[in-house]
């Protein structure tokens, strides 16, 4: 980016025009910059206190509620009250700064043979932030374990609790009702609900979801927030820890009810992850099942883990290597692959990652199991092209910025 | 500005700056000087050279990879004394000074004479008050003998606060678990040969004339199968085993316990195996692989026993039988490959190359600040190429040590913390005599050795309070020389080209501040591109390395970014130099501006490459809590240096003015 040439400064800008320079230039550019640095320190220092987690989804919700965040971290409170700090959310300032660069770094900058770095540069940027937003909004993450000489077509997801519906026919369950995560993650407090099956005898309405709880008897245990109790058991939410738990760990839960096609609603009853059996309901001879766990995902082939080795390094408890050798079998034709640190399987959209194993401390003989993290991205390999770009764009720039420095540099007079 | 008032600047800007650098100094030398009188152990006479350099090259295997004895001696003296040479006070009251080798040599080889060694350093006197050991200073150094009568209070005492959680643990108490931990790996070495001293006692049968009879370990082995035979053959008949077999295993289990941990010093016969035997585990082999020939086993335990024995004579056949142990065990490793390194990684020690960089870094900065301050002239020439001379000897010395370590390691430069220090280092060093080159204006030149010193001092003290081999294997995520040699060399030199953009500043602040520069417009826009060059270079490397650390990140982890505190931090320098750059485009900063913000670039360094490691949090995490206020003073001394640099614009600005009006 360049300042505007004087004479098109000089000269009444219309109000497109001047939203376009405000949009387009150094200033915005500037400012978006340093707030987008503020709120990386923010939630590096605020993610030791409250976890990964639940702070990115605070400072990049692509809620419009959003638009403004308050930090909350240890050095923001004074006497145990926070001073409040506005600032604009991550996502939206990434958005904001993906117009100034597209308006200010590719169409408003001067052009010429000693600005192409620079437009090489933005332009690099710019595939990498979109990149990022495809990451954002349509990579899918889940992980896979497989005991040795045994095979798996279906990966976990890491995060996403859904509500499952079935019929059960022959003690299996026959076609699967999937409410999926994003359509009840927001049911929060008193909000609710009704999810329509025609073909099923009922409907069903969800409400009160909590991310991370479980199920506690209330002969146990009084309910803290005066929750529901449904069957005896009431949701409550896990205590937080000194050191917040991953994300991976959470279990959902919610209350939920029966909505019989004509007929009266059910008592609520306890949905959650954290449960070991689904809520069975009965309608006539029919038996049907209602279940919340984590969203299961079917791979378009099936992997069986051949063999898994853990080389330590000698005399050590450190990992020097961690090693699967896998069959991959799709359509009747098989595949051999090995997937290990730093070396990952791709195929087909797919990556799979040596992610754990175990059992740990296993004795010779003993079977392994490996654990594959599985990643679904469109933009997988979108930093490395962008990577590619900047670097060549910076590199012309500098180079010529060195080669300038060097001609025009000042090595007349040798003393300080 | 005047000459003279620039004259006056420019010794008190010189008067500063020493004494800063004897603060540090100071500091470093409190830390590490024995304190307290020196010890004096009655009988001490010291190695051989010829001895010790045999001892040096003797491989043993430790922190998964195989080393000469002389660094596992450097590792462990540095983690239980505090520092890497000892002084004591011989029989004849002589002072004599003990290095790493010779104080393993003494531990291993002279037990009665290591135990009287102020081996144990202690910060805090109150932890052995606490177990009734008579105390000195509140900071000293105390022996075997001090805190063997009180070792099971220690013991009872640590493993009490082992089970407070180590976050809540106070720093006496995580003092007092370290003592333990070092208390009871000295007593693995101190009676590792216990075997070889004392033998197996053979109680005599009650028959008349018997006398009770000492054997070595070795010959006793020999009768081990015959042993268990015999055991056998009672256990089928339902006897009991007989009082002396019973005996006999005994101590074979006694000794053999006592050397079971400390040094893996036997490189095993098969070639499969890739754990190294210690003493114990030979001994143990009769009876724990009795299907297995213990020819090896017997054969390296008497030749280990002939050693010690030797110890008690005279040194000249001591050596003899030292080197026949060294060679035998050298030509293992060798046979399987692993003997490669040993002689350069005892030679890397004993150079010291580091010690010597800042030997010659340490004159640089002398000779650079009377550069500085004598200005131009004959004395000034002189002085530069003094200043020049000293500091590409360091800079080269500094590389030959990192060349050195890649060759041992087997991998790039960079891999730990530690490393980064000093890769930075000579990096630092490099490019400042590079902008010199380039500029001939004898400021890169002057802050070339200056940052030297700083950064290889924090690499030893870094060293120091660490106590840990980084030359040891990487685990499984880091081992890829490629990732290694690309994301982290070129973030590492994004760090280095950070700090020397804040320094630069620093000198320009400094410079126009005190007037030291006689208001030369030449020299200052000198600076300034030269400030202005390494953001850029800063912004190249940090976005170059940060993208590239996502793309590793995106082959091991599964994710290009997330949100780890060091990467988010690589983030962070990338974001504000490019806030930098794009303030400086659009005339929103100008030239002190520039600075300012350049200088404020070493605190968001220091952020991403020290800070974030103390969150304890994410991948990176280093785990370690050590050396958290001095980020805090240097986050400090960066608002001294911005408040200084404001109050300087500020006057300059009134002075101005007042011209003006004048």
């Amino acid at each position: 980016m360049e300042p505007a040439d004087k004479s098109l400064a000089k000269a009444p800008r219309s109000l497109p025009g001047k939203v376009f320079d405000l949009l387009s230039g150094f200033g915005l550019a500037t400012i978006t910059l340093i707030l987008l640095g503020l709120l990386t320190l923010f939630a590096t220092l605020e993610q030791v206190e409250h976890g990964l987690y639940p702070t990115i989804n605070k400072y990049f919700s692509t809620d419009w509620k959003s638009i403004i965040i308050l930090p909350d971290f240890e050095f923001l409170r004074i006497n145990d009250k926070l001073v409040p700090i506005p600032v604009p959310g991550g996502y939206w300032l990434c958005a904001i700064l993906l117009v100034n660069l597209i308006l200010g770094g590719m169409i408003r900058i001067r052009k010429g043979w000693q600005h192409y770095g620079n437009l090489i540069s933005h332009f690099g940027i710019i595939f990498l932030l979109v990149g990022a937003g495809v990451t954002f909004h349509y990579s899918e993450r889940g992980n896979m374990a497989i005991n040795e000489g045994e095979s798996s077509n279906v990966a976990v997801d890491y995060l996403e609790y859904v509500v499952e519906v079935a019929e059960i026919k022959a003690g299996k369950p026959d076609k699967i009702h999937v409410i999926r995560g994003k359509d009840i993650a927001n049911l929060e407090g008193e909000k609710r609900r009704k999810f329509r099956f025609p073909e099923l005898p009922f409907d069903l309405e969800l409400t009160a979801y909590m991310n991370d709880c479980v199920p506690v008897s209330s002969t146990e245990r009084a309910p803290d927030q005066n929750q529901y109790i449904a069957d005896g058991y009431f949701l409550m939410e896990k205590p937080k820890l000194a050191k917040a738990e991953p994300a991976e760990s959470y279990t959902a839960g919610c209350y939920a009810r029966i909505l019989p096609h004509g007929g009266a609603k059910s008592a609520p009853f306890i949905l959650a992850g954290a449960s070991f059996q689904p809520f069975t309901y009965r309608v006539g001879e029919r038996v049907f099942t209602v279940d919340m766990h984590k969203r299961l995902w079917v791979m378009p082939f099936t992997v069986k883990l051949d063999e898994f080795t853990a080389a330590f390094h000698p005399g050590t408890t450190m990992a020097s290597k961690f090693v699967s050798k896998v069959t991959r079998s799709e359509n009747g034709g098989d595949a051999k692959a090995t997937i290990q640190m730093n070396e990952p399987m791709r195929y087909e959209g797919l990556t799979f990652f040596q992610a754990s194993y175990g059992p740990i401390g296993a004795g010779p003989g003993q079977k392994m199991f490996s654990i594959f993290e599985i990643v679904k991205n469109p933009a997988d390999q979108w930093p490395k092209y962008s990577l590619i770009i900047v670097a060549i764009g910076m590199a012309v720039t500098f180079l010529i910025k060195l080669g300038s420095f060097i001609v025009g540099g000042s090595h007349k007079k040798s003393h300080v | 500005m005047s000459n003279s008032s620039s004259k006056i600047g420019r010794w008190i800007a010189a008067g500063l700056a020493i004494a800063v650098l004897l603060a540090v100094f100071y500091n470093v030398a409190v830390d590490n000087m024995p304190k307290g009188e020196v010890r004096q152990v009655e009988g001490y006479t010291p190695w051989d050279k010829e001895t010790l350099k045999v001892a040096e090259t003797i491989p043993i295997q430790n922190g998964g990879r195989i080393k000469p004895l002389s660094t596992y001696a450097g590792f462990t003296m540095l983690g239980m004394h505090g520092a890497r040479s000892m002084e004591i006070s011989g029989s004849d009251g002589k002072s004599v000074k003990i290095k790493p080798t010779e104080w393993l040599m003494d531990t291993l080889f002279r037990p009665q004479l290591a135990a009287k060694q102020p081996t144990f350093r202690v910060d805090n006197s109150s932890i052995l008050e606490a177990i009734g050991v008579k105390t000195r200073g509140k900071r000293d150094r105390y022996s075997y003998a001090d805190i063997e009568p009180a070792r099971d209070k220690l013991n009872k005492l640590a493993a009490t606060y082992k089970a407070i959680e180590k976050d809540k643990r106070d720093p006496a108490q995580q003092q007092t678990i370290a003592l333990a931990a070092n208390l009871s790996e000295y007593e693995s070495l101190l009676w590792y040969f216990s075997f070889a001293r004392s033998g197996v006692l053979l109680v005599a049968s009650e028959e008349k004339g018997a006398v009770d009879k000492r054997a070595e370990i070795s010959d006793v082995m020999v009768t081990v199968p015959e042993i268990l035979k015999q055991v056998a053959a009672q256990e089928a008949r339902g006897e009991k085993m007989g009082a002396f077999q019973q005996g006999l295993l005994q101590q074979i289990f006694d000794v053999a316990n006592y050397a079971y941990n400390g040094l893996f010093i036997l490189p095993p016969a098969d070639a499969n195996q890739d754990i190294w035997l210690s003493a114990g585990v030979s001994i143990m082999k009769p009876i724990t692989d009795p299907k297995k020939d213990p020819t090896l086993a017997i054969e390296d335990v008497k030749s280990l026993e002939t050693v010690v024995r030797s110890a008690y004579g005279n040194e000249a056949s001591f050596r003899t039988n030292l080197i026949s142990l060294r060679d035998n065990l050298a030509k293992r490793a060798e046979a399987r490959g692993e003997y490669r390194h040993i002689k350069m990684e005892a030679s890397f020690y004993r150079m010291d190359w580091f010690l010597n960089a800042l030997a010659c870094f340490i004159f640089g900065t002398l000779t650079a600040l009377a550069m500085w301050t004598v200005g131009k002239g004959t004395a000034g020439r002189i002085l530069a190429w003094c200043t020049f001379a000293s500091t590409a000897t360091g800079l080269g010395l500094c590389i030959i040590a990192i060349v050195q370590r890649c060759i041992i390691m087997q991998r790039p430069p960079v891999g730990n913390l530690y490393d980064t220090i000093i890769f930075i280092a000579a990096t630092v060093v490099l490019i400042s005599l590079l902008i010199e080159w380039m500029t001939r204006r004898r400021f890169a030149l002057g802050i070339a050795p200056i940052l030297g010193t700083l950064l290889i001092i924090l690499s030893r003290r870094f060293e120091l309070g660490d106590a840990k081999d980084y030359m040891d294997p990487l685990i499984a995520v880091l081992d890829s020389n490629y990732w290694l040699t690309t994301h982290v060399l070129t973030i590492t030199l994004g760090y280095a080209a950070g700090l020397l953009s804040a320094f630069l500043a620093f000198i320009y602040l400094l410079m126009r501040g005190l007037g030291l520069d006689n208001g030369d417009r030449d020299i200052r826009r000198s600076l300034t591109r030269a400030v202005y060059g390494m953001i850029c270079f800063t912004l190249f490397l940090a976005l170059v390395g940060t993208v590239l650390g996502g793309i590793w990140a995106n082959d091991s982890w599964g994710r290009f970014w997330g949100w780890d505190p060091k990467e988010n931090g690589a983030l962070l320098i990338v974001l504000w130099t490019l806030a930098i750059l794009h303030g400086r485009l659009g005339g929103y900063i100008k030239e002190w501006g520039l600075h300012f913000a350049a200088v404020f670039t070493a605190a968001v360094v220091t952020f991403s490459w020290w800070h974030v490691n103390f969150l304890n949090t994410g991948l990176h995490n280093y785990g370690f809590t050590a050396g958290k206020t001095t980020i805090w003073m240097f986050y400090g001394l960066i608002v001294l240096i911005l408040c200084f640099g404001l109050i300087a614009k500020t006057v300059e600005g009134r002075n101005k003015n007042r011209a003006v009006l004048e």
